[in-house]
């Protein structure tokens, strides 16, 4: 650096802290701007990621196979016959965790004192638990354990058709090959709360072998996949996808099982970039009457620096500088803040959502924000950039001063 | 003898229409190397215009003003930066030192604009300051410095870079009359020693006693030059 260059650099260092506390304030504006920034980046990433948690954890899986047809028809006749080769397929893939197999039949159920509508799903209790939360979420009784005639009920269903643990309840299908009505008499074994209306007011969980011999089948219409890591789910070009999807079987992870979810995943980087247009505004406002008050109170200093040969663009420059510092000093102390902020929310986990539904997805649990590096160094950077950018316009009124104006105190 | 400032037929006009004021009516002057003027008259004769104008802090509304033989009148704001670094050196009545930065500094800030080194500063600045009385005072900020302190300092900026022309607007009104008189002797000292022109706009008696030369302004115009030998 030039000496001249230290000199308007040592300029610009002094003179934002002739004023420090319109300095301070300044200082505190950005700051709290960008932490807010950073903090509710991270936020809306922890929502996100809390809700597509929630939703995969809940019951869906993070991926499920079915026959092609079934999504569309949710016909009970579309079934995976051969599970033998699926399940074979499944064990060897090492991105697998674990896997659920279920079969899916909308049914009546008639209690002695009301009737409803709803899902009847057959799932194996032990595999079944580890993809879904159902295990977790018993209010009352036992999860299955395999025995005939147990029925695992929504609490918010077993209140309508008024019926508690021990009760009996028919169930009605319509089955396979034909569509015959079938019938079963099941004992109430336990009652469970996802916290989700329509999990709790919608569906009923029997043994896998019962629900094949309800519906008169052999194979499974579902099977509900747990992964080793959600970025296999979020890579659509993963070859996991291609070795699970064939003329037999039709795999889907949960961004095209919930489009609502991942459509929204995919507006973040936007809402947050919109917040941050909002906040850089602001930002500039603000900034920019800082430096047009501390212009017109040194205006006569700055026709003096003109008057003894300073160029316009040296001047230009040092103010350019003074808010450059002013950025930088922001920067530091907004992106310790936001740091902090985002530290406690990812360790400590907010609740403020506890039970709101959105999207699709009831939030049971609490969020725990998720900072993105590259966009929180992006954030930094924009938020210094606009700083800069905020004081070109008052450079370049100083450097138009002439300064015989600019000194009306004096010559 | 040098011709070091010019004007030719200087006009200055402010505001327009009805609110027109001609603060500088059509004056022609010429002041050599070397002088010791003093420009006087009554508040609003146009004495601050005039050393403006000459200083290439403000544009005329007609006429040239040639300074070390080359015409200011329509140079850019930068060339005009450039030709007051190099060739005039300017006291204010306020002092108007930056505050931001020490007496050593205040005194440097137009040589290292030039570009000078370190050393041949660092030389000039402790020989300006020795002749300025203020040998240990060069760390101090202009908060810290007394009235005629500061007017010293500034009196050592506008000499260091060594230029051509001096202007001082008012230098002592600021001063008591102790003080003003020990800086008006020094500038004269230094006149006599560098020959560098001092060209003052002054109400002050101290300063007409000591000037060479008395230029008399009455409403923009010049109605008086005296010279005294």
């Amino acid at each position: 650096m030039s000496e001249h260059n230290r000199l308007i650099s040592r300029l610009a260092s002094r003179n934002i802290f002739r004023n420090t506390r319109r300095t301070f304030l300044t200082v505190l504006l950005i700051a709290c701007s960008l932490s807010a920034l950073l903090f509710s980046d991270a936020l809306i990433r922890g929502s996100l990621q809390t809700m597509v948690k929630v939703s995969t954890e809940t019951f869906l899986g993070q991926a499920q196979i079915h026959k092609p047809g079934f999504r569309e028809s949710r016909d009970v006749d579309i079934y995976i016959d051969d599970t033998k080769t699926l399940y074979k397929t499944l064990d060897g893939l090492t991105e697998i965790q674990a896997y659920s197999p279920r079969t899916l039949s909308g049914g009546m159920f008639s209690s002695s004192e009301n009737v409803s509508s709803g899902m009847i799903i057959g799932i194996n209790p032990e595999q079944e638990a580890q993809v879904s939360k159902l295990k977790h979420v018993m209010q009352q009784g036992i999860y299955l354990s395999g025995k005939s005639s147990e029925i695992l009920i929504g609490s918010e269903l077993a209140a309508l058709l008024e019926i508690s643990l021990g009760d009996r309840l028919v169930v009605t299908v319509s089955q396979a090959h034909g569509g015959e009505l079938s019938q079963a008499l099941f004992r109430i074994s336990g009652i469970f709360k996802f916290g989700d209306r329509t999990l709790d007011s919608q569906m009923v969980f029997i043994n896998l072998a019962q629900g094949q011999s309800l519906l008169n089948i052999r194979g499974v219409h579902e099977v509900a996949i747990k992964l080793q890591s959600l970025v296999y789910a979020n890579d659509k070009n993963h070859a996991l996808w291609q070795s699970l999807n064939n003329d037999t079987w039709e795999t889907l992870s949960w961004m095209a099982l919930m489009p609502q979810l991942s459509g929204i995943l995919a507006m973040v980087d936007y809402s947050t970039w919109i917040i941050a247009t909002i906040m850089f505004i602001l930002v500039s406002l603000g900034l920019i009457n800082t430096m047009f008050m501390s212009i017109y109170e040194r205006q006569n200093e700055f026709g003096i620096l003109l008057a003894i040969g300073t160029r316009p663009q040296q001047l230009f420059w040092q103010i350019i500088l003074e808010g450059g510092f002013i950025g930088l000093i922001s920067v530091a102390l907004g992106s310790v803040l936001g740091g902090l902020g985002t530290w406690w929310g990812a360790s400590k986990g907010l609740n403020y959502m506890q039970g709101l539904e959105m999207a699709g997805t009831t939030f049971n649990e609490a969020i725990y924000l998720v900072a993105d590096t590259g966009h929180f160094i992006a954030l930094c950077l924009s938020i210094l950039l606009i700083t800069i950018i905020a004081c070109i316009y008052p450079a370049i009124h100083a450097a138009r001063l002439t300064p015989a104006h600019a000194m009306r105190k004096s010559l | 003898m040098t011709t070091v400032i010019e004007t030719q037929n200087l006009c200055r006009d402010f505001g327009a229409g009805d609110t027109l004021v001609k603060a500088l009516k059509d004056n022609n002057l010429i002041i050599e190397k070397g002088e010791f003027t003093a420009i006087i008259g009554p508040s609003g004769s146009g004495k601050s215009t005039l050393l403006q104008l000459i200083g290439g802090l403000d544009s005329p509304t007609s006429g040239e003003v040639i300074l070390d033989n080359k015409n200011i009148s329509h140079m850019s704001g930068t060339q005009l930066s450039d030709f007051r670094r190099d060739h005039i050196g300017f006291i204010f009545q306020a002092y108007n030192l930056i505050p931001v930065l020490s007496a050593k500094e205040n005194i440097e800030y137009i040589m290292l604009l030039q570009g000078i080194s370190a050393d041949q500063r660092a030389h000039r600045v402790k020989n300006i300051l020795h002749e300025v009385g203020l040998q240990g005072m060069e760390d101090r900020f202009p908060a810290q410095l007394s009235g005629g302190q500061q007017q010293r300092v500034a009196v050592a900026r506008a000499m260091v870079s060594q230029p051509s022309i001096i202007l001082a607007d008012e230098p002592t009104a600021n001063l008591d009359s102790k003080t003003g008189a020990a800086l008006l002797d020094m500038m004269k000292e230094l006149n006599e020693k560098e020959h560098m022109t001092f060209v003052f706009s002054t109400h002050d008696p101290m300063i007409m006693q000591r000037a060479k030369r008395i230029i008399r302004l009455v409403d923009g115009k010049i109605v008086d030059d005296e010279r005294r030998d």
